[in-house]
């Protein structure tokens, strides 16, 4: 991916190029099994709407009914798929997401006004705040957006395919507040 | 359009497909008469100008199929349940207006 | 404004001294048809026009006659021009609301060779032939002349502008806000509503089209809370502008009312500068989503139906006080003020106090109220209880003649008739999703009926035309749309204001009227051609618009319609109610188509995926192919290669007889988990795959339930509960729905869990004799990838450079072949790995066009053949589908049509000249048959030049085909003049016996 974003006062892009992500999904009859192998393992409480929740060196991102996005760095050779198999061997379905995904930040003033020229849901602080997520589409690509601080920071997983088309949109969309130094 | 999404929310008719009608089930293969019957599931609609209940695919969103009731001659929607539920509820609907 | 120049230089004798919300210190020059004029910030092109005493802007539509300004707003139908030149040249501009900038170029339309000396105008001696229905009456017959004759006389003569023909060098975008409470309209009433909310911490949106906020508030002069309307109306904006739950959007229109409570409106970012700033857009569509909407959209002056009311210089007596007040521009030095109502009256007063000679105030009432009768005391003007039976003068109003009740008849000179005929609230949000109005008869105005869900209106869209009313009537919606949307109320006191009386009494036409009577000015209606409408029987209001084009131009007869439907109630003795109502589709006005597409057009026009490889293959100069969303790489020319069909053969045959790389990487993969996985995929897939053992693969094709082929791929087994299945590219999302949809809706007691994971893996196809010594040098030697260790079909989890990976045997093209599967950030350093690895054995890669070719020497289906027309047995699959489970498509595909043995089906097909093309879409005729419909017996579906064979072939759909092997018959091509013979062949073209896939 080529990131090329414009210089903007507001507005800061980047991709999140070192993370390591699985779904994984209850097998039929093992959901509280599922809910007590994350307690027990990451010290998280596994969201059940749409929602971020943080766990020791890992976070989960509803992805959808009986559906979640575990997201880690990448460090040390770490890879989620084969942790997680392993953590929930007969209790949860685990794919690879890891490279499916790329996850874009966007952060800063002005990334409401950016995202509204393209996501269609209500990103005011009254409505979408930090640990909210939202599986909706940006420009017509589809995303799994989530809020990580009041700066406000957003991050949105688009697949792959779609990174040079989003940035586009992206930073056509931003262009508006660039910076005239 | 806006459409709540059990799961998702509000959300604008462009993150969803209309797919369908939600009262008809489909048959049993082995029936003697399924011919008969998988054509009726398939092909034959009443078109009731009134309250109705229909299959939504949250496309954009969870990918959640959804049994719509809508009133589709004002677009009014009186409620959207998961289609799983409904169908794990068992309860062959009836057709409205038949 | 950077150019403008401070010196004030150019003269404009209408211009006030004083007054208006202007910005004298400023000069703008602008041009109207190449003379250059002077204004200021503030100005509208049409007020600046007429400070410069320019009065005549264009020619009607039909009649050519002159036409001036009517009005101060976006009802205007009469003064469109075109703005600006070059690419950015915009036809059908309203002269009223298209701000004045430094430089801006405006020309008037339907004026040929010139505005003043109209050589068109002729039509208007010939209008007895031009009158309402003229266009399906004249030109009926003969039909022939219609090309040649009548299209090109009624574009000359009725053009309504040009387009530019470069394309729009600015962008457009759209955009999504949510609110609690929308008002739509910032006169007093949509401000009070704004500030009632705003003060309970709701989240509001206030719309407005025009730049400046206020409304009327800034348009007549009045008091508001103990100011002056404009000075309550800068208190109340600054309060707006403060609070960050507000949110302003000037020069905003709201266009419509969607379901759900969502509301379209443009907003124009950069039609008042001469280009938008750098990144800045154009236009920006919004989409507003509101869980309360306050409808504060005001009222328009309806004009008076008299003869030549169509003159320059008849203006709406409301637009000559926003000329006054707002513009500090009188349009008029000696007036005559004609009007059925007691505020059309008031403008009188206003006129006064700019300067203007009121010459008389015309009132058709038959006893004038007593507020007219203390206006005409206090201001002296003279009072006459009559009618303006006609405007005077040839290019602009000279005079009116003026008939008194009692018939006495006089002609006064003057340069301007105001004119009030009353007031219709602007409902038509209201009706966009089918609220029907209602007429009230005190008001003589229909009014909103049914609301839309969560809308209030208040003001004067409501009926409640004086300020006080307006202003209680808003912060009552204000805040009670708030207090609906969840937020407390809190009190706000309702602003004393000036007095006013609304008092009228209809009067829809002048009787007995000197000269013709407009009803629509912009598509030049007469009351005479309602009346011809009516004889001729076309009194439905729907057909009267239709038969008379009424309120069907660019301004939807804002300003024509209701003056219609009461002309023809009182033509067919019934009354409003009985004769219509009329109701308004989105838009509002006119919304550029750009803005409508907004970031989506050229390339961008829907997004673009990009395969792993991209970026690689771009480097080695691919030629690519746009496949669905993707861009694939389509073949990779060499130099010295004369044209493509070099190129793919190269490419086929280094595959045939070597190695070559292709990336597959767009097919759709599924990964399908859960102990009911295998009885899922089973009820999914017309054949059968619980028997697929663990560590293998197997062609697998899905039905849709009607009976029909939907898709085919592969499906592999990684588990005794996992399997990973391919898609074609065409129908990965199509198939993930279609699996979602059995999985929660028809068998919800089956688990199994459906992830996507096609954008996960890079896949390469490695095809050809030299495969597998290829792999063996990529992939980690742990692996065995010999023939008993990995026969044909076989898959398996591996590493390529301790990476993850995936193997899996399978081949499309017939030879020898893997598909390797990395994760996708590894895609571009697998390829270049592979083609490394490859270099000693000659490999190259290939794109979809080899990839195409060589699936048909195969006899494989494709796209082509996976039509939505074709059966399994059609496609020589039959032998595949079960006829013991229950999946898919299994019963409806039994129909007799389905099974019937003259059903065209899959055959090859080459030509009996070795050196003829083939194409593909040609119908197959028997031999000695003639070419027709009756004899058709299928058609070609895929060729392709096969350089194995050294000759054209093709795959087809024909009648019995599999039973005429050996037959030759006609493939007639009638739209591109082909007419081959062609010998039924097998589809497999090579290696019939298949060895070659196994080694």
């Amino acid at each position: 991916m080529d990131w090329h974003p414009p210089a903007t006062l507001d507005l800061a892009v980047s991709a999140r190029e070192t993370l390591t992500m699985a779904s994984f999904a209850a097998i039929r009859g093992k959901e509280e099994a599922l809910r007590e192998a994350i307690r027990a393992g990451y010290g998280a409480e596994l969201p059940y709407h749409a929602a971020r929740v943080a766990g020791v060196g890992i976070t989960f991102v509803w992805a959808g009914p009986n559906q979640w996005l575990a997201v880690a760095e990448r460090e040390n050779g770490r890879d989620l798929e084969a942790e997680l198999k392993e953590q929930l061997a007969g209790i949860a379905s685990v794919v690879d997401q890891s490279d499916g995904r790329v996850v874009v930040r966007i952060s800063g003033p002005r990334a409401r006004d950016v995202l509204a020229k393209g996501v269609p849901i209500d990103l005011h602080p009254r409505a979408f705040k930090p640990g909210d997520v939202a599986i909706t589409h940006a420009s017509h690509i589809g995303i799994i957006l989530w809020q990580t601080d009041d700066a406000p920071t957003y991050e949105a997983a688009l697949f792959r395919s779609y990174a040079d088309s989003f940035a586009h949109w992206l930073f056509e969309s931003a262009a508006e507040y660039a910076s005239t130094r | 359009m806006r459409i709540a999404c059990p799961h998702c929310g509000e959300r604008s008719l462009d993150e969803f497909l209309y797919s369908g009608d939600a009262t008809v089930r489909r048959p049993d293969f082995a029936s003697p008469t399924a011919m008969d019957e998988f054509i009726a599931y398939t092909f034959e609609r009443t078109n009731p100008a009134g309250p109705h209940r229909e299959l939504w695919y949250h496309a954009a969103g969870c990918h959640a199929w959804l049994v719509v009731t809508r009133n589709v001659a004002t677009h009014a929607i009186s409620s959207v349940e998961p289609a799983r539920d409904v169908a794990l509820a068992g309860k062959p609907e009836t057709k409205d207006g038949a | 404004m950077a150019t403008a120049d401070r010196r004030g230089n150019g003269r404009q004798p209408n211009r006030l001294e004083t007054g208006g919300l202007i910005d004298r210190s400023l000069t703008l020059h602008f041009t109207f048809d190449g003379k250059t004029y002077v204004g200021h910030p503030g100005d509208t092109l049409a007020s600046a026009l007429l400070a410069n005493g320019v009065r005549l802007t264009g020619r009607s539509f039909k009649y050519h006659r002159p036409r001036g300004i009517l009005s101060a707003g976006s009802e205007e139908p009469n003064a469109l021009v075109e703005l600006r030149a070059g690419a950015r040249r915009e036809p059908n501009t309203k002269a009223t609301v298209a701000e004045l900038f430094d430089g801006l170029a405006a020309a008037s339309q339907n004026r040929w060779p010139s505005l003043a000396f109209d050589l068109m105008s002729v039509n208007s001696l010939l209008s007895p032939i031009f009158v309402a229905g003229f266009y399906y009456k004249t030109f009926m017959w003969p039909a022939a002349l219609w090309e040649k004759l009548y299209e090109p006389l009624i574009r000359r003569a009725a053009g309504l502008g040009r387009a530019s023909d470069d394309s729009d060098p600015d962008t457009y975008e759209k955009a999504t806000a949510f609110a609690d409470v929308l008002v739509i309209g910032a006169g007093p009433t949509g401000l009070a509503a704004a500030q009632a909310a705003a003060r309970t911490s709701a989240r509001v949106i206030l719309v407005d089209e025009n730049a400046a906020l206020g409304g009327r508030a800034i348009d007549d002069v009045a008091e508001i809370g103990g100011n002056p309307s404009h000075e309550w109306v800068k208190i109340v904006e600054a309060e707006l502008d403060r609070n960050p739950e507000v949110r302003v959007l000037r020069r905003t229109t709201a266009f419509g009312c969607y379901d759900g409570s969502t509301y379209g409106a443009v907003e124009r970012v950069s039609d008042h500068l001469a280009r938008p700033g750098p990144g800045v857009p154009r236009q920006r569509l919004w989409r507003l989503v509101a869980k309360q909407v306050v409808l504060a959209t005001g009222a328009t002056e309806r004009p008076l139906v008299f003869g030549n009311n169509d003159r320059p210089g008849v203006m709406l007596a409301g637009a000559v006080r926003t000329y006054i007040n707002r513009f500090g521009v009188v349009p008029g030095r000696r007036v005559v003020v004609f009007t059925n109502n007691d505020y059309g009256a008031t403008t009188v007063t206003d006129l006064t106090n700019a300067g203007a000679e009121v010459v008389a105030l015309v009132d058709s009432r038959p006893q004038p109220t007593a507020e007219v009768q203390r206006l005409a005391d206090t201001t002296g003007v003279r009072l006459i209880s009559g009618v303006v039976t006609g405007a005077l003068g040839r290019q602009t109003v000279s005079g009116a003649r003026i008939r008194a009740h009692g018939g006495d008849t006089v002609e006064l000179t003057c340069d301007l008739i105001a004119v009030s005929g009353g007031w219709n609230p602007n409902i038509q949000l209201t009706t966009h999703l089918g609220g029907r109005p209602v007429w009230d008869d005190r008001l003589c105005a229909f009014l909103p009926g049914a609301l839309p869900p969560r809308m209030s209106v208040a003001g004067a869209a409501a009926g409640d035309l004086i300020l006080d009313k307006s202003l209680a009537g808003g912060i009552a919606a204000g805040s009670a749309a708030a207090t609906e949307s969840g937020h407390k109320a809190v009190a706000v006191p309702v602003p004393a204001s000036t007095a006013e009386s609304d008092a009228i009494t209809p009067l829809w036409r002048v009787a007995e009227p000197d000269g013709k009577a407009f009803v629509d000015q912009q598509n030049d209606v007469t009351a005479k051609d309602i009346e011809l409408a009516e004889r001729e029987g076309f009194r439905a209001v729907e057909h009267l618009k239709r038969y008379t084009t009424l309120g069907m131009a660019t301004d939807q007869g804002r300003t024509a319609n209701v003056n219609a439907l009461a002309i023809m109630a009182e033509i067919t003795g019934r009354s409003i109610p009985e004769t219509g109502c009329t109701v308004a589709r989105p838009p509002y006005t006119p919304v550029a188509l750009g803005a409508l597409a907004g970031h989506h057009r050229a390339k961008s026009f829907k997004p673009t995926r990009l395969p792993p490889s991209y970026r690689w293959a771009k480097e080695q100069g691919a030629v690519f192919v746009e496949t669905g969303l993707w861009l694939r790489p389509s073949y990779f020319p060499r130099p010295g290669e004369r044209d493509w069909l070099e190129t793919v053969s190269r490419e086929v045959t280094t595959v045939r007889n070597a190695v070559g790389i292709c990336d597959v990487s767009t097919l759709g993969k599924v990964d399908i988990q859960g102990p009911d996985a295998a009885t899922f995929l089973d009820r999914i897939y017309m054949n059968g795959l619980k028997t697929l053992a663990v560590g293998k693969a197997r062609y697998g094709g899905m039905l849709r339930e009607d009976g029909i082929l939907m898709d085919d791929g592969t499906v592999a087994r990684f588990g005794e509960s996992h399997y990973f299945i391919t898609t074609t590219t065409a129908n990965a999302v199509k198939v993930v729905q279609h699996m979602e949809y059995c999985a929660q809706w028809l068998w919800p007691e089956l688990d199994v869990q459906i992830v996507s994971a096609t954008e996960q893996w890079a896949q390469y196809a490695v095809a050809g004799p030299k495969s597998r010594a290829l792999l063996q040098k990529v992939v980690d030697p742990t692996f065995d990838i010999s023939d008993a260790g990995f026969p044909y079909l076989g898959i398996g989890e591996i590493t390529v450079g301790g990476i993850k990976a995936r193997l899996f045997r399978l081949s499309f093209s017939g030879e020898r072949a893997y598909e390797i599967g990395v994760p996708a950030r590894y895609g571009d350093a697998l390829i270049r790995r592979l083609m490394e690895a490859g270099a000693e054995f000659g490999v190259c890669a290939y794109g979809t066009e080899a990839l195409g070719v060589m699936r048909i020497e195969k006899g494989h289906i494709s796209g082509p053949e996976l039509n939505g027309t074709t059966t399994p047995r059609d496609v020589g699959l039959g032998g595949m589908v079960s006829t013991k489970k229950d999946f898919v498509g299994h019963v409806l595909g039994k129909r007799p049509g389905l099974v019937d043995p003259d059903r065209p089906a899959l055959i090859g097909f080459r030509p009996v000249d070795r050196s003829a093309r083939l194409r593909s879409g040609a119908h197959f005729i028997a031999r000695n048959a003639t070419p027709t419909a009756e004899n058709d017996e299928g058609y070609m579906t895929s060729v392709a030049y096969s350089p194995s064979n050294g000759h054209w072939i093709g795959l087809g759909l024909l009648k019995r085909g599999p039973e005429r092997i050996g037959e030759i018959v006609r493939a007639v091509d009638p739209v591109r003049g082909a007419d081959t013979l062609v010998e039924v062949v097998s589809p497999v073209f090579v290696d019939p016996e298949g060895g070659r896939v196994r080694g």
